[in-house]
């Protein structure tokens, strides 16, 4: 049927005219959208990095007659190379759903009114300052989250931990990446990963461990698929507990029984030293054998403590330790076949293929998520696989600044910007940097965010300042922790800027600045800082976070610790956070750096990125011809013995279901800016339960019918998703969580992992009922 | 007769003989090639959104067009309109939503493409599939979601710029710029040619091939300015 374009010239001839007549329809507007003034003078393009996920995808941002009005991806990020997701495509319409907070609120006689906000932060620093005096500082708390600018986050550690003197900052990054902290602080003594998003196109072989990453990171999927393209050989494995778009999209989809990830990361250890796959050179090297506690505890309890205890073993110890861990004993914990623990073992054990492991939420909301992570370390260790292109143990989180705001700033109870409460020398370079008497941080740390609810609850904290973040959805067991922010005595500011279950229970709202209406940074998964700056004006009266937090340290009598002008504050408080990074192991690159290119990662020494730590071809701060964990004392990455252990509620008689939560393509996290995006409500307009077919059949639920879904702490009745976007084995069921019509963390359960004190949302006991 | 037929049979038989001898050459580099097959591990080149637009890979483009069907690059239909085209985009370029029922479905991004790749007419519903510009992202759901809700959660002020103005010709015959921006829409083939594309926006001459040759990307509204050095 070709024909060639010689002959195709002629007899396109005769249809031209036709054709030309159709195009003179100039300025004919025919958009499903309000147009702008026609005569406006076309669109600038900004910089920014996405508002939503943790990969951090650089955007442009269209902006015409000071509007925001189109997104395109930034071909100069390297993170996603000028591609988005159908969120970051559509996340300008954050800025203008119509319910937008845009003034101060006040409740008076039980109802939200609008005051001028200069009141609202008066009051907010009169309640504070009555309820120090009346309480004691520890009954003052700030709550914020990985959706926190690094500069919020910084202006709320020095007012709580350097001025006010309390250890109450914790933010919801604590239920979403604190396991993942832990995990990295126990096996490499620092924070963050060692590779960088190029192990996308550098690996051989991609796991992802209880990770739905074509939903949850679509971004980076897409790199792995495009590298699969490229390259024959390349291999997506997808080990979870239910089969999604990724299990899919993968060559091979491996299911296990929920928590048992711990006995099957052992087998595949047990199977590398069992077939000699060591990399002795590395292990003899590089690594160190340590054991913990066992039979560590859930949590659920008010008061809970623990700490773990560290006690240095050799090789030997641990390969007895594994003789537990037998594929065929594993299988019958884990329901994965012997031959496909066999299988991953030798994909980890192939000395000439590149492997990169991807995890998330699954491991990290995890009962045991500190021992999961090490257990993944531990299998990328024995075979010398890691801090190499393409070699990569790689920890994803699910917030835009999770790494740079929270764990970077240090917003968690018992840490500072650099270091922790409890070290000396760590309180004396806060307290200089902040000019604040050493004496004013306390070396204790007071609660984690489970316990700081609690505390709420029970009246040990009674004034609660939350930012960016959306409690009242996202606490597991939430019955419990919404009535205490409601109970006599009890006062909650709320900084939003949409109408949320949060912003229902607040006693003062602050609308906040949202995004490109103010400026800020985030950091991203691979340790990468990016700026952005103000590219719209704020609405109303809106006012950036930071911002909110200088006037009220002022109100309390720190003028001295916070002196910005408003014109160049974010600036200011760049270069007085980057004091506490200023190493070889941590510095930050410059903001001038930043604000001209598309983010950079730490360390930045030299004026140049640091790719891959702990490899001295890559980082200059190791100090070794191979390799270097300077992050622990001997220099080595360290090996964990962590058994299995059950979950702290599992399945039984009359709740014979486990209940496991997440999120969908198209919302992000609580939905309080999604749900407000046209395009994306539209595609997923409510939550549902994924039901198995065959437990479906059993009950005689059909899809779309409505289902309770009850546990021992409440219920929700929504509809059924039968044979879905997600499909959990027989004995499980999925609920996303974005919906707050339907509270699926009224039925979740507030366990967690007790070295990281992350409670654990994809585990609990439910039972099923038609109605 | 007979002597002539003789003559053709042993022209036969000598190509053949040739053809033989050829293969028997080439077998063992045959084998020997089979045999040496390793896979590529490392430092090959992955594709980059960057990497398909016309500048990068024009010539692919280019070549892919001398595929498409005399049928294809004929076709007229005039079943879209360009108000039902931005009615299923949030702003000019914004990736649109899929207007038909999709089923949850295994492997979903094949499925998309098994349509959307080539194109052709489709009897369920009775029109012919439009092409995506960008078939080597295979994760179509990524950035292109099924509506199941007319009803918004709350409404929303969104606003943006009108649609580009077509028949922006800066003298009469002369050939118009190309109004919008080309990432991910580097192929102008795929939304330019063919029955499944918008009538008004369709070209005339598609058979020229090297589009950008004559049509250029209007990167700037202002006028040329010098900037005089004082």
């Amino acid at each position: 049927m070709n024909i060639s374009r010689r002959q195709f010239i002629k007899s396109a001839a005769a249809q031209s005219a036709v054709a030309a007549a159709a195009v003179l329809f100039p300025g004919v507007s025919f958009g499903a959208w309000k147009n702008l003034d026609p005569s406006s003078g076309g669109i600038e393009w900004k910089k920014t990095p996405c508002r939503f996920c943790g990969t951090g995808c650089g955007l442009l941002v269209g902006v015409s007659e000071n509007r925001a009005v189109a997104v395109k991806g930034d071909p100069n990020c390297s993170v996603n190379k000028g591609l988005c997701c159908v969120k970051g495509y559509h996340s300008i319409q954050i800025l203008y759903g119509k319910d937008r907070v845009t003034e101060a609120l006040v409740r008076k006689n039980g109802k939200l009114v609008e005051v001028p906000i200069e009141e609202a932060l008066d009051l907010v620093a009169e309640k504070m300052k009555e309820t120090i005096k009346d309480y004691g500082k520890d009954a003052v708390a700030i709550y914020g989250s990985g959706q926190w600018s690094i500069p919020d986050g910084y202006a709320a550690s020095k007012l709580f931990k350097g001025c006010i003197g309390t250890n109450n900052v914790e933010a919801n990054a604590r239920l979403c990446m604190a396991s993942a902290v832990t995990g990295f602080l126990t096996s490499f003594g620092l924070d963050e990963p060692m590779g960088c998003y190029d192990d996308i196109d550098h690996a051989d072989i991609f796991i992802t461990w209880g990770n739905n990453m074509a939903e949850m990171h679509p971004v980076l999927f897409s790199r792995m698929l495009a590298n699969r393209q490229s390259k024959r050989h390349v291999k997506i494995i997808d080990f979870a507990t239910r089969t999604t778009r990724t299990s899919q999209a993968a060559d091979k989809s491996i299911l296990f029984r929920p928590q048992t990830d711990l006995a099957v990361a052992n087998a595949i250890c047990h199977e590398i030293i069992r077939n000699d796959w060591v990399n002795w050179d590395f292990v003899t090297n590089h690594v160190s054998f340590h054991k913990g506690k066992t039979n560590i505890g859930y949590g659920t309890e008010d008061h809970f403590k623990f700490t773990d205890k560290e006690e240095t073993v050799d090789f030997e110890s641990y390969k007895e330790f594994l003789q537990d861990y037998t594929p065929e004993k594993v299988e019958k914990i884990s329901g994965v076949p012997a031959k496909d623990i066999k299988y991953m073992a030798s994909l980890y054990g192939d000395p000439d293929k590149k492997i990169t492991s991807f995890w998330c939420m699954g491991m990290n909301q995890h009962t045991r998520g500190t021992w999961i992570n090490n257990l993944v370390y531990n299998i990328h260790l024995l075979v010398g696989k890691i801090s190499t292109p393409g070699n990569s143990p790689f920890s994803l989180t699910g917030q835009p600044s999770a790494c740079g705001t929270v764990r970077e700033v240090g917003t968690l109870t018992h840490k500072l910007p650099h270091g922790v409460v409890m070290n000396e020398k760590d309180r004396e370079l806060a307290a200089k940097i902040w000019t604040v008497p050493v004496e004013n941080i306390d070396p204790k740390p007071t609660y984690h965010t489970v316990e700081m609810f609690r505390a709420l609850d029970r009246g040990d904290i009674r004034f609660m300042w939350v930012q960016v973040t959306n409690p009242m959805v996202t606490m597991p067991n939430l019955n419990r922790y919404r009535n205490g922010a409601q109970k006599d005595g009890r006062f909650m500011v709320v900084s939003e800027i949409y109408p949320t279950p949060t912003y229902d229970v607040a006693d003062v709202v602050l609308p906040s600045a949202l995004w490109v209406e103010r400026e800020g940074f985030f950091g991203n998964s691979e340790r990468r800082t990016q700026h952005n700056e103000q590219i719209i004006p704020t609405p109303g009266n809106t006012m950036c976070n930071t911002w909110q937090l200088i006037e009220v340290a002022r109100r309390l009598g720190y003028e001295k610790q916070f002196p910005w002008s408003r014109e160049t504050y974010i600036e200011d408080i760049w270069n007085e956070y980057t004091q506490f990074h200023d190493n070889p192991k941590h510095r930050m690159a410059p903001y001038n750096e930043l604000k001209a290119r598309s983010g950079i990662q730490w360390p930045f020494i030299d004026g140049l990125e640091t790719k891959w730590r702990y490899n001295p071809k890559y980082d200059p701060a190791a100090e070794s011809d191979s390799f270097d964990f300077y992050g622990k004392p001997d220099h080595r990455a360290w090996i964990w013995l962590r058994p299995y252990e059950p979950a702290a509620e599992s399945p039984d008689g009359e709740y014979p279901f486990w209940l496991n939560t997440g999120r969908v393509l198209e919302h992000w996290h609580t939905g309080s800016m999604t749900r407000r995006v046209p395009i994306l409500h539209k595609a997923v307009p409510e939550s549902y339960v994924e039901i198995n077919p065959d437990d479906a059949a059993n009950l005689g639920i059909t899809n779309g019918s409505k289902v309770k879904v009850s546990s021992r702490r409440g219920s929700v009745v929504m509809k059924a998703s039968i044979n879905g976007r997600g499909r959990p084995p027989k004995g499980m069921v999925f609920v996303p969580f974005f919906d707050e019509s339907y509270l699926i963390n009224e039925v979740t359960l507030d366990a967690f992992c007790p070295i990281s004190k992350q409670p654990d949302y994809k585990k609990c006991a439910v039972k099923l009922e038609r109605v | 007769m007979e002597k002539s037929k003789h003559k053709v049979d042993q022209k036969v038989g000598k190509v053949f003989l040739v053809f033989v001898g050829i293969c028997i050459v080439a077998l063992p580099f045959i084998v020997l090639a089979a045999f040496s097959f390793e896979p590529q591990e490392t430092e090959t080149t992955v594709l980059d959104p960057q990497s398909l637009d016309f500048d990068q890979n024009g010539k692919a483009i280019f070549e892919n067009y001398d595929l498409i069907s005399k049928d294809y690059l004929e076709g007229t239909s005039t079943e879209r309109t360009l108000s039902e085209y931005y009615s299923r985009r949030q702003y000019p370029g914004s990736p649109p939503f899929i207007p038909h029922k999709v089923e949850e479905a295994d492997l979903a991004p094949i499925e998309c493409l098994a349509c959307h790749a080539r194109g052709g007419w489709t009897e369920e519903l009775k029109r012919h599939t439009p092409i995506t510009p960008h078939p080597e992202q295979v994760a179509c759901r990524q950035c292109h979601v099924a509506m199941t809700e007319a009803k918004l959660f709350v409404d929303n002020n969104w606003m943006s710029v009108a649609p580009p103005r077509l028949g922006r010709a800066a003298l009469p015959g002369a050939p118009p710029p190309i109004p919008h921006e080309l990432q991910t829409r580097g192929n102008c083939i795929a939304c330019h040619v063919g029955p499944g594309t918008v009538a008004t926006i369709r070209v005339e001459h598609p058979s020229r091939g090297n589009c950008r040759q004559c049509h250029v990307p209007e990167i700037s509204v202002q006028p040329f300015e010098r900037k005089i050095k004082s």
